[in-house]
């Protein structure tokens, strides 16, 4: 028996803190992103303002767009593609930031660098009146906060059992959650996050929280969330130049002769290191030149130029 | 060996006493179910007819096996005599057997041993199981109504209800009219117990006793019927339920929704003018939304009417029709109501029931819940302080 999964009510904060996955078990296991505040999700409820979205398909036949769902706590990408008509079109259908609910799926792509990125692919969007926003907000802090005090009782009584909680109404999923959690996230400081849901319950007080007022729309979805930014690179000085078309040169050769007209990163930087240079300085070329939009990878380990 | 401890002739065996034991036994019951079929013989690929089913006494059921059945005359709701019958145990339960050594023949339902209402165990709500029989019960009659229904070639009218006690709500089904009032409080004996989609229903038939009791410490039905919410989690735990009540967020439609057809014969939805049972028909137009309600914890399908789906959408049927003639694709009607109800908060009481895609709730009510923002600040900003 494959049961739906629940929409875990959820701030984009907690999607933010959201680093470790884990699959299910059967046929088809689900993915599940597990949550340091006892969400173990596969499907989530957000509510927030939402950005009017941009196309980011590359392809014309297979569109795909992604707007930015800013709640009182943060900020999450929110995509829809072919395969979800009507949410994409939900999405294409603001030219200004609305209130809305989004329920949909979760997406963690991890960098190359290691970092995860969350994004929801949605299955419904709605445009929803400010009350029914807040709302919806009130219900996913209150069930973040009985996440957080079941975290708390399950610190207090390792002991305690699915019969005692199912007693009490609360779900074995959600115990399951909170042990994860705990051994995922041992470090985490959940009472700053306790704290920081003040803003949210500020918002469903009415009063309008600064996401709304100050953020503004951005030109594009940016990733708002660790690393931290970067400082504006230094422009490359001469040397760097040269290393850069050293790159480019022993990348365009790998190219040429391989069967698929990509070149393995593996050979590209054994080739470089050949010509003197190391490792660490030839990723950090590769970086630079990935950013400025030189080269790409669009398979792991295969590059070519764009 | 002496005559009074080896009787020539079998006496007849009560079903709840059956015993796997070497010599024959004789007994009379009623087929419950059975099932034809043939077993090919390993040895020369002949084949051999073997007849398979419940036999029930109104003290317990039993499997049987039939080799070599007679070719007609055995059916449901039949009364049989066997005489020579072998008993086996299979998974700890006794099943008999006939074979060429059994003589089987007719009998009257009243050759059926008499379950005299006192001798038989007392059950709970709680307890009772799928083919259980030879029990005794108290209940509260929470609600009853009569239906007319067709079995086979004939019209019969069924007593259907909610009968409960502490322990758990059941569905009733009473195929003989024991005057039962909703409030009444009844003991019941000489009724059993079978598996309608997915949940156990009581079924009363002409055999069965029904007492009226005091039943002080039987369930007020009010009380039971605004039973407050319950997590979805819990409910799918329990596979449902007969006086459910949940309340959630509408996250989803599931097909069909919106604007459908249905056969004029079966009330069975129609797709591109076949009924599934009736062929080419002209399908009668009719609203409904297959909600996809969820709290967090879990979630569930509710199967709203029409009724239920005018209120919540807004829109009549005769509007969605005409709708209809100006948006020829009823795709864009069933985005309209999804639209209409996305992220609505419901408050839905009603019977659900269980399969492989989870709990399905037949609504009784379905009430629209609107949030106190003030007070829910107010509580969730008491819940974060507290602990600063």
């Amino acid at each position: 028996m494959s049961l739906r999964e629940p929409a875990w009510r959820v701030t984009a904060r907690e999607l933010e803190s959201s680093l470790e996955e884990e699959k299910g078990e059967g046929e088809r296991p689900a993915t599940y992103l597990l949550s340091p505040f006892a969400a173990r999700m596969n499907r989530v409820l957000l509510a927030g303002s939402l950005s009017p979205a941009e196309s980011i398909g590359r392809d014309e036949a297979q569109a795909f767009w992604r707007a930015r769902l800013s709640d009182p706590t943060g900020a999450v990408a929110v995509t829809a593609g072919s395969f979800q008509p009507r949410a994409m079109a939900q999405l294409r259908s603001a030219s200004a930031p609305r209130p809305a609910i989004v329920v949909g799926k979760l997406h963690l792509f991890r960098g190359r660098d290691g970092v995860g990125y969350v994004s929801v692919r949605a299955e419904a969007v709605r445009s929803v009146a400010e009350a029914e926003e807040r709302a919806a907000l009130a219900d996913i802090v209150r069930q973040t906060l009985d996440r957080l005090d079941l975290l708390e009782r399950v610190e207090k009584e390792p002991g305690l059992s699915e019969e005692t909680l199912r007693a009490e109404g609360i779900p074995a999923a959600w115990l399951r959650a909170a042990k994860e959690s705990r051994s995922r996230y041992p470090n985490v400081d959940r009472a700053a996050f306790r704290r920081e849901l003040g803003n949210a319950v500020r918002r469903v007080a009415g009063e309008s929280g600064p996401s709304r007022a100050t953020l503004p729309t951005p030109p594009t979805v940016t990733v708002t969330r660790a690393p931290p930014p970067r400082p504006p690179s230094p422009a490359p000085s001469a040397a760097e130049r040269a290393e850069e078309s050293l790159f480019l040169d022993q990348l365009d050769e790998v190219a040429d002769v391989s069967a698929d007209g990509y070149a393995d990163l593996k050979e590209v930087l054994s080739r470089v290191s050949a010509h003197g240079l190391v490792e660490e300085k030839a990723e950090t070329i590769l970086n630079r030149l990935e950013e400025d939009g030189v080269i790409e990878e669009p398979i792991v380990g295969k590059l070519r130029r764009a | 060996m002496t005559a009074e401890s080896a009787p020539s002739t079998p006496i007849e065996t009560r079903l709840r006493d059956l015993r796997p034991t070497s010599s024959p036994v004789e007994f009379v019951a009623r087929v419950v179910t059975c099932e034809r079929r043939d077993v090919t013989r390993k040895s020369d690929g002949s084949r051999r007819p073997l007849l398979s089913g419940l036999l029930s006494d109104g003290t317990a059921t039993v499997r049987f096996t039939w080799w070599d059945p007679p070719r007609e005359g055995v059916e449901r709701g039949v009364v049989l005599r066997a005489v020579g019958a072998e008993v086996r145990e299979f998974r700890g339960r006794p099943e008999v057997t006939f074979s060429w050594k059994t003589r089987v023949g007719p009998a009257s339902p009243a050759e059926l041993p008499r379950v005299d209402a006192d001798e038989v165990p007392f059950r709970t709500v709680e307890e009772l199981r799928p083919a259980e029989e030879g029990f005794r019960i108290e209940l509260r009659v929470v609600r009853i109504s009569a239906k007319s229904v067709t079995v086979g070639t004939e019209r019969r009218v069924v007593h259907e209800g909610l009968v409960a006690d502490r322990t758990g709500a059941i569905a009733l089904s009473a195929w003989s009219d024991f005057g039962l009032k909703a409030g009444e409080a009844v003991r019941v004996a000489g009724g059993y117990v079978r598996g309608f989609r997915g949940r156990p229903q009581l079924v009363l038939d002409e055999r069965s006793i029904v007492v009226r009791v005091e039943g002080n410490d039987l369930p007020d039905p009010a009380q039971l019927l605004a039973a407050p919410p319950r997590s979805i989690a819990e409910v799918e735990d329990a596979g449902g339920g007969e006086a459910v009540a949940v309340e959630g967020v509408v996250v989803g439609l599931l097909p069909p929704s919106g604007l459908v057809f249905r056969c004029p014969t079966c009330q069975r939805s129609v797709r591109s003018g076949i009924c599934r049972v009736h062929g080419q028909v002209d399908g009668q137009s009719d609203l409904r939304a297959r909600i996809v309600l969820d709290d967090g914890t879990g979630a569930l399908t509710v199967n709203a009417n029409r009724a239920d789906t005018e209120k919540l959408w807004g829109v009549t049927l005769e509007e969605a029709q005409a709708r209809l003639r100006h948006q020829p694709d009823p795709s864009l009607l069933e985005e309209q109501l999804l639209e209409a109800l996305l992220g609505r908060r419901l408050r839905v009481r009603g019977v659900g029931t269980n399969d492989e895609f989870g709990v399905t709730l037949a609504p009784e009510s379905i009430e629209r819940v609107d949030i106190d923002l003030d007070a829910a600040a107010e509580e969730l900003s008491a819940r974060i302080g507290d602990r600063r």
